[in-house]
């Protein structure tokens, strides 16, 4: 059969399930009919130039439910997301759903600011990320929320944390000033020619003060404006009574400006305005350059929270009544439908679900809870709705729990020294103190009269470069992590690099991070022939993880599958699935659902058995087990030879982690973690003086990976996981881990070798400045060159192989 | 070359650049380079229309404002 383009997602479909109408004569498409609703609302409001703007890109069937709108006008909500502007009008910000390219922006922005009401629209099409302000008097928000639902899209709100904000505005402040000293010095540099060739063949006075206000003129602007940040610096330093590198680079600028202004007022000697440009400007870009690889503040609690429903179903005298989770007593009655999140901590009353522990404990695989059984907050019910009796309000659950763990572990993250910090501390102290000796020595010694004393001490500090230094370690940082994002290791922040080469102990969480983390078919047996399509079918069906590794497996192994219409379908909780295709019967599952079917079959393994009867004759068994994956063994070795301990952490049985320790070599394993246990046992490394690596990929170890020095986690780990480490492996792949090592080692040295050569370069320069030996020309190309070396080393980080 | 000359030169060249570079930072505060596959959009596809649209915000926005205050003057507390 011919496939179609529905006229308004562009998917495909078989022409049989389409719906097909008429229009104008023309022939229009739908693939649903929530599509079809679009389209014409699109074409009534005259906005369907949308469909030209969308060109060959494809969206997704639209989905529209207009279900829950209430809750974006209750007062819990409106509290919690929505803020007054200065002019009185409200304001939230929303992630837009479903946006797929700039046309979708388009629409959304279009019939928000046709909407009455509605003040400003602004949707960013990089991250989704939406701002809406609207006059609450004429539109509420729910019909704003609707009004996005009826094209298609969907809109949660997000609480925008404000250190977010606060980094774009940072990023942005210094873009600014850079932008103004990159101007003055390029401008300057050439004024700057003219000088130098003058100062060798001699020009005349007039021209020569003309030049030197032409550089006043560029040198204020810059030395005030992007050097406000140095004198800053200074400031909050000398405050808590530290000498750093901004009070140099300040004290230097400031000197050689002074001084220039003076000589050019008084039409004596060399303005040194270049100097102060070049050092502004190429010290600012050191700084910017390790603001950019910044890490972005964590919206880690947001997200848990986000992700934990405001408000629940209390059951009181047969009613059912939607409450907000914070007025909800110890002794209530919760109603949770299939799907939902468990609120509180409580006890099962009415019911019976399996649960979704990965949150708490990180397996994948879903536990049967029943009537009287204990359910934490967190765990989600998969398959059907249970009543349970809260035992602890919302400050005792564990969710609660975690999220507060969470949020102070972010915040006290330990953070290691920089050496470039500690030696640059030195360096700032000792080259003020060689300047003013200088100053001291050429006049009261050397009796050169007060004037060239002081040009030959601020020639000390001009020429002391603290260009090389300040660029030592961002350019050597920057350069590492844009060769690890090309191996597929995502460094969030700079300074991880240099940290993680001081590691003392690699702690790794078992499940999904050393193993792969879903079950796999090790080991199949047929007994007798069947249509592989019956056994596919049967495993489509079910979102255990079992049968999802079932279904892959066959995918693999077999083509011509065919899903086939099963009736009767039935899953039972922890057991299996049973389903009739025409008159067969089909059953599949574990050794407990044979018993509940009386078929009598005996088998016995540690690993996870499937087993497939037709009929009620066993016609296939499969074992399961989730394997650890490849190169895990080459790789706990390799770290062992960096000089690492290696210790496990797990929530998992202790006869399974040990199993896999012993196979891999592992020193330590410590086994039945709750999240809790995990963090605290990064503590009492810390107490022992370890600088610790975490890799980890669930919620479950996010206490932990906020705790420790460098965190690591797996590209397909939890959400919360990923948003708290500081370095994100896309492949989830050990190897690359293990690159990660290497390559941190790497950059340490050559961020080594930078401060190493800058150093050099001062100790030979500087008795030079002291002696007197140096004129502007020399000062300016010296301070380029050792720039240039530094940011040449650092490239060659790139070229190493890892 | 007479001082003047140069006076010009100078003054000219970096009067012209320093209009550029008040533009590109006025650019960057008001947020238009805030997202750049958007910055790249409004470029190929704006057109009339977009402009109309910039102005029955701008005057939607008046309105709602002149309202507020109206309803802030007719204030009456209940008794």
């Amino acid at each position: 059969m011919a496939k179609v383009e529905c006229s308004h997602c562009k998917l495909e479909f078989d022409e049989s399930v389409m719906i097909i109408k008429e229009e104008d004569g023309k022939k229009l498409y739908f693939c649903c009919k929530g599509c079809e609703g679009v389209y014409t609302l699109l074409n009534s409001k005259g906005l369907d130039s949308f469909y030209e703007r969308l060109g060959s890109n494809k969206l997704e069937p639209a989905n529209i439910d207009f279900s829950d709108l209430d809750r974006f006008d209750s007062e819990a909500f409106a509290k919690k997301y929505i803020k007054t502007t200065k002019d009185g009008f409200s304001e939230i910000n929303l992630i837009i759903e479903g946006i797929h390219c700039s046309a979708c922006v388009w629409l959304n922005e279009k019939v928000l600011h046709q909407s009455d009401g509605v003040i400003e629209a602004n949707i960013n099409y990089s991250n989704n990320k939406a701002k809406v302000i609207w006059d609450s008097d004429v539109i509420k928000l729910s019909k704003i929320i609707e009004i996005i639902r009826a094209i298609g899209y969907d809109a949660h709100p997000y609480d925008p944390k404000i250190q977010e904000e606060k980094a774009t505005k940072l990023r942005n402040e210094y873009y600014s000033r850079i932008l103004v000293g990159v101007f003055a010095t390029m401008n300057i540099m050439w004024i700057a020619i003219a000088q130098y060739t003058g100062f060798f063949t001699g020009m005349e006075r007039s021209h020569k003060n003309i030049l030197n206000i032409a550089e006043f003129i560029l040198a204020t602007p810059t030395l005030f404006y992007s050097g406000w940040i140095f004198f800053r610096g200074a400031y909050y330093g000398l405050k808590n009574r530290f000498v750093n590198m901004d009070l140099l680079v300040s004290a230097g600028a400031l000197l050689a400006y002074l001084y220039s202004v003076y000589a050019m007022v008084t039409e004596t000697g060399e303005v040194y305005f270049d100097s102060v440009t070049m050092i502004i400007t190429f010290v600012l870009v050191g700084k910017y350059l390790e603001i950019l690889s910044k890490k972005r503040a964590a919206d880690t609690l947001d997200k848990i929270i986000g992700s934990m429903p405001t408000e629940a179903f209390v059951v009181k005298d047969g009613k059912k009544e939607l409450k907000p989770i914070e007025t909800i007593e110890i002794g209530d009655i919760i109603e949770t439908k299939a799907g939902e999140k468990i609120v509180l901590d409580g006890v099962i009353t009415k019911g019976s679900a399996m649960l979704d522990l990965s949150f708490l404990t990180g397996e994948s695989e879903p536990i049967l809870k029943k009537e009287n059984d204990e359910v934490l907050s967190g765990s989600i019910v998969i398959d059907s709705p249970i009543q349970y009796r809260v035992t602890k309000n919302n400050n005792d659950s564990i969710v609660y729990q975690i999220t507060e763990l969470l949020s102070d572990a972010v915040t006290k993250k330990p953070h290691i020294e920089q050496l470039a910090n500690k030696i640059s501390g030195y360096f700032s102290i000792t080259i003020l103190t060689i300047a003013i000796l200088t100053f001291l020595g050429w006049y009261f010694i050397g009796k050169v009269g007060f004037e060239q004393s002081l040009i030959i001490a601020i020639s000390v500090i001009v020429i002391a470069c603290p260009c090389a230094l300040g660029l030592a370690t961002p350019m050597a940082t920057l350069v590492g992590i844009s060769k690890a994002a090309k191996e597929g290791i995502l460094f969030k922040e700079a300074i991880t690099l240099e940290s993680m080469a001081k590691a003392t102990i690699l702690a790794l969480d078992k499940t999904g991070t050393i193993t792969i983390g879903k079950p796999i078919v090790i080991k199949q047996n047929f007994i007798k022939e069947f249509d592989l399509s019956l056994l596919y079918s049967l495993a489509k069906i079910s979102n255990h993880p079992i049968s999802k590794a079932i279904a892959k497996h066959l995918e693999e192994k077999n083509e011509n599958l065919k899903e086939l219409n099963l009736d009767n379908i039935k899953e039972i909780q922890a057991k299996g699935v049973v389903a009739k295709y025409k008159d067969i019967e089909l059953l599949g599952g574990n050794t407990e659902l044979l018993k509940e079917y009386n078929i009598k079959f005996d088998i016995d393994s540690k690993n996870s058995i499937y087993i497939f009867a037709i009929n009620k004759e066993v016609v296939a068994i499969f074992e399961l087990k989730d394997v650890i994956k490849p190169n895990a063994k080459e790789f706990i070795s390799k770290v062992k030879e960096l000089g690492l301990k290696v210790v496990m952490l797990t929530g998992d049985r202790e006869s399974v982690a040990k199993e896999i320790a012993k196979e891999l070599g592992i020193d330590e394993v410590k086994a039945n973690l709750l999240p809790q246990d995990k963090a605290s046992y990064i503590d009492k490394l810390h107490q022992n003086g370890e600088i610790v690596v975490m890799v980890g990929d669930g919620i479950n170890d996010s206490i932990a990976l906020a705790k420790s020095d460098i965190a690591i986690a797996m590209g397909s780990g939890a959400d919360v996981a990923l948003e708290v480490s500081d370095v994100v492996l896309l492949n989830n792949s050990l190897s690359s881990l293990q690159k990660a090592f290497v390559l941190s080692k790497r950059v340490f040295r050559a961020i080594k070798e930078n401060l190493g050569f800058s150093l050099v370069y001062n100790i030979t320069v500087i008795p030079l400045a002291v002696l007197g030996y140096v004129n502007p020309l020399f000062a300016a190309l010296a301070m380029s060159l050792s720039s240039l070396i530094v940011v040449g080393n650092s490239f060659r980080i790139y070229r190493s192989k890892i | 070359m007479s001082d003047n000359v140069l006076i010009l030169m100078l003054g000219i060249s970096t009067f012209l650049g320093a209009l550029g570079l008040f533009a590109l930072l006025w650019g960057l505060k008001t947020g238009q380079f805030d997202d750049q596959s958007k910055f790249l959009d409004g470029a190929r596809f704006d057109g009339e229309d977009e402009l109309k649209d910039a102005i029955m915000m701008e005057k939607k926005k008046e309105e709602a404002l002149k309202r507020k205050r109206e309803k802030e003057k007719n204030y009456m507390p209940g008794d």
